[in-house]
């Protein structure tokens, strides 16, 4: 668990470590009982190490013995396979070394060991993407269950992750959440190890969701880059023309072990580097925006509008930790526009990028 | 005439499944194999530091001073993770890595040149290598010849790697892994072996499994290309079966624990030319399948012998005279429960290669059990395609008892060879078609 480190009421930290978990990035995870101040460059390892301490709970009760059936999908639904696997790789926040926007040099180291979740074909036999941030996104439609055969190949960090989903519906089992004694089956995937989740997609379940590690070492491990997208739509109806899901996040050196942080899109940082997105005039385009940090973000696009939940147009709407907003419009505005996160410290720290549209 | 014909189904039926039980039994009667026992995987990985031994046939005095004259006493003087390096020569050795206290052991040969170090059985001793209750052994750069069980032999453990081996001549399988969890077998060839060249069996039920990989190996020559009783979570791919009986074949059996088989992925492979009749001659001795007069079918590129939730999927199979791909009930198991093939998918395949090298069927089902779907894009049999449901499929699958019990007399057959239907082969650089042994192999 990770609490607020800018909670100035927060009675369980004493002023000195307050001020220090303020620090550029700092949080402080909670790791199998123990409190872990992740506040500098390096301090990733401690969080790593406690993590691999963390014991496979043993099923607790009474409750948690309950056994749970693995639903089927609904008439006429589809078994939605993926197989995924948790792993690490070096990731480079700024391959060109370059802000397209400013066109500014973006000097200094930018890789880091990131952890993420890889597409892989059935049966883990070989890569069907790159390992990247973000991971897969997950497409089903109303009444199908997403079947994802998860292994946890994360070979260097010994520990256990699991994938946590938002929007579709689940039982405790396929929860994917450690939550210590009363941790289920799919809460506590160890190296080597696989799980294969059955989430429902329920008329609810319609729109952009998040997945994200929810094992013992959660908040370090979604921050380094596990996490992902679910989408999900109503039956048989066709998707949008352009469709992108694009994070609004930070890579912080507690995190990195880097000596700057990065405002990031999608794991990159400065346009050039972040996603470029591109459509043509009438298009029908989604562009679905989720926060992945401890932050507060705002959305904005350029020369576009568009209506937000309650009916009213918006062109730079807010969205918090693990939160979806929607862009949703019929491209009629040709041009090179940009896309940015509005909160100025971040859009000027890289969170930007460009939208391309003939 | 029609009540001779079920009279006869009725005892081919019973016949084929002592043929089959036979033909995946586990073990040759001639070696005693240890018992199963839970793999346990709780030592964990040995601290260091690890030492290097050697192994050499070198008659140089001062060589022979810092080298084990046999892998067996380096092995007895190695503590767990430490590694032995074995020079190239012929070890007539039946190894054996016994117990936690060899756990991360790391045997190496010859990665680049298995065949310069070699395993010798002279078909007396049991076992290539035999490794028991011992974690996450490595075996790299081996071959193994002319042993009357296994060339490489690991059971009881919790994580395996098996390596550029080479097995053959062997009395049961060339690499074979039995009641352990996980584990690799890679880049390695199996041949002409009595039962099959590549075998996970037994694999423990797990909540949340420990993939086993076979990739990058291949096997021709034996009975079976791969066989696998109640065998799980294995993921066949990237290899080659060809010239065998069957090529790949996965099956529930009542002579090992946990059936059906399950979870198992086969993808990516090339299964081809599996037409190999041992029964008119073989370079190995027969075993068991032959004395009861009745013979597995042989022309079968991947055979679902029973199963649940097995994916079989982007394979290119050809040139299988009598079917590519086929799913049957596990008829010969007393656990009725486990028999029907369930959940089961075959999707994806390609068959014949366009035509130049066609199965004589691509795809055989009995439409025994339920949510079992495939492809339908071959020549199939039933040819009215009635048991075949098109992928997504949730339900009962239309079982056809007449075509279940024609495909076990295709197997009744005595020549072994009547139902082939047979084409014309691709060509292929350094592989010839096998279907009569003409000797020559030693």
């Amino acid at each position: 668990m990770s609490q607020d480190p800018l909670d100035r009421f927060d009675p369980t930290l004493p002023r000195r470590r307050f001020l220090q978990a303020g620090a550029a990035g700092a949080f402080l995870c909670t790791i199998g009982g123990t409190d872990v101040l992740v506040s500098k460059r390096g301090d990733a390892v401690k969080a790593d190490a406690a993590a691999a301490k963390v014991k496979r709970p043993k099923s607790a009760e009474p409750t948690e013995q309950q056994t749970y059936v693995t639903p089927e999908p609904q008439p006429g639904g589809r078994k939605v396979e993926y197989w995924i696997q948790a792993r690490t790789v070096n990731w480079s926040v700024v391959p060109t070394k370059r802000d397209d926007w400013h066109g500014m040099p973006v000097p200094g180291k930018s890789t880091f060991k990131a952890a993420v979740y890889q597409l892989m074909s059935p049966g883990f036999a070989a890569p069907l993407a790159a390992p990247a941030i973000p991971g897969p996104t997950l497409y089903a439609e109303v009444g199908d269950t997403l079947v994802v055969h998860f292994r946890n190949n994360l070979k260097d960090l010994k520990q256990a992750v699991t994938m946590h989903p938002h929007g579709v519906k689940y039982n405790p089992e396929y929860d994917g959440v450690y939550i210590g004694d009363y941790t289920r089956a799919g809460g506590f995937i160890e190296p080597g190890e696989e799980f294969t989740y059955t989430w429902e997609c329920v008329p609810e379940s319609v729109g952009a969701w998040p997945y994200h590690d929810h094992g013992p070492n959660h908040t370090l491990n979604t921050f380094r880059g596990m996490f992902g997208s679910v989408i999900v739509r109503e039956k048989d109806v066709k998707g949008p023309d352009v469709e992108h899901v694009i994070f609004f996040h930070q890579l912080q050196p507690p995190v990195t072990g880097l000596t700057r942080s990065y405002q990031c899109i999608n794991g990159r940082a400065y346009a050039g580097n972040t996603p470029t997105l591109r459509a043509k005039v009438g298009d029908d385009v989604a562009l679905h925006c989720i926060g992945m940090d401890n932050n507060f973000h705002d959305f904005h696009i350029h020369g576009h509008r568009w209506k937000d939940g309650s009916g009213g147009f918006t062109d730079n709407p807010s969205v918090g930790p693990n939160e979806t907003t929607t862009a949703r419009f019929v491209e009629d505005n040709p041009g090179r526009w940009l896309y940015h996160c509005h909160v100025f410290a971040h859009q000027d720290g890289g969170m930007a990028g460009w939208y391309l549209v003939e | 005439m029609e009540e001779l014909a079920l009279s006869y189904r009725t005892v081919t039926i019973t016949a084929v499944a002592a043929a089959a039980a036979l033909a995946f039994a586990p073990a040759a009667g001639a070696v005693t194999y240890p018992p199963p026992t839970k793999p346990k995987g709780q030592t964990g990985k040995p601290k260091g530091p690890h030492r290097t031994l050697h192994v050499c046939k070198s008659k140089n005095k001062v060589k022979q001073k810092k080298c084990f004259p046999r892998i067996t006493d380096a092995v007895r003087k190695a503590n767990a993770g430490d590694t032995i390096k074995v020079a190239h020569g012929t070890y007539k050795e039946a190894v054996s890595i016994v117990g936690a206290k060899k756990r991360y052991l790391r045997l190496i040969g010859d990665p680049k040149n298995p065949e310069k170090v070699k395993l010798e059985g002279s078909n007396k001793k049991a076992n290539g290598v035999l490794v028991n209750g011992a974690d996450e052994v490595t075996i790299n750069g081996f071959s193994a010849k002319h042993y009357k069980a296994n060339g490489f032999f690991v059971t009881n453990v919790k994580g395996y790697t098996l390596t550029n081996l080479r097995a053959s001549l062997v009395g049961v399988y060339g690499l074979y892994a039995f009641n352990s969890i996980g584990g690799k077998m890679t880049k390695s060839i199996a041949s002409y072996t009595s039962d099959s060249g590549f075998y996970v069996g037994q694999t423990p039920p797990q909540t949340k499994p420990v993939r086993t990989i076979i990739k990058d190996v291949e096997s021709f020559g034996s009975v079976l290309g791969y066989s696998g009783t109640n065998s799980r979570y294995v993921t066949i791919t990237d290899s080659k079966f060809y010239n065998n009986g069957a090529g790949i074949v996965p099956n529930s059996l009542d002579t090992e624990k946990y059936a059906p088989n399950e979870n198992n992925v086969i993808t990516r492979n090339e299964v081809f030319w599996n037409n190999f009749n041992y029964y008119e001659g073989a370079p190995f001795k027969r075993g068991s399948t032959s004395t009861d007069g009745v013979p597995f079918p042989i022309g079968v590129g991947i055979l679902l012998f029973g199963g649940r939730n097995n994916e079989v999927t982007g394979n290119k199979v050809y040139g299988n005279y009598l079917v590519g791909i086929a799913g049957i009930q596990a008829i010969t198991l007393a656990q009725a429960d486990a028999k029907d093939l369930v959940g089961n998918s075959v999707t994806g395949n390609e068959f014949g290669l366009g035509g130049a090298d066609p199965n004589g069927r691509d795809l055989f089902y009995d439409g025994s059990g339920s949510s079992n779907c495939f492809q339908t894009d071959g020549k199939l049999f039933p040819a009215d395609g009635s048991t075949f449901a098109p992928c997504p499929f949730t339900g009962t699958n239309a079982f056809n008892a007449s075509a279940q019990g024609e495909v076990v007399n295709w197997a009744l057959d005595p020549s072994h060879e009547a139902a082939w239907i047979k084409g014309p082969h691709v060509s292929k650089p350094g592989i010839t078609p096998l279907e009569r042994y003409t000797g020559g192999v030693k």
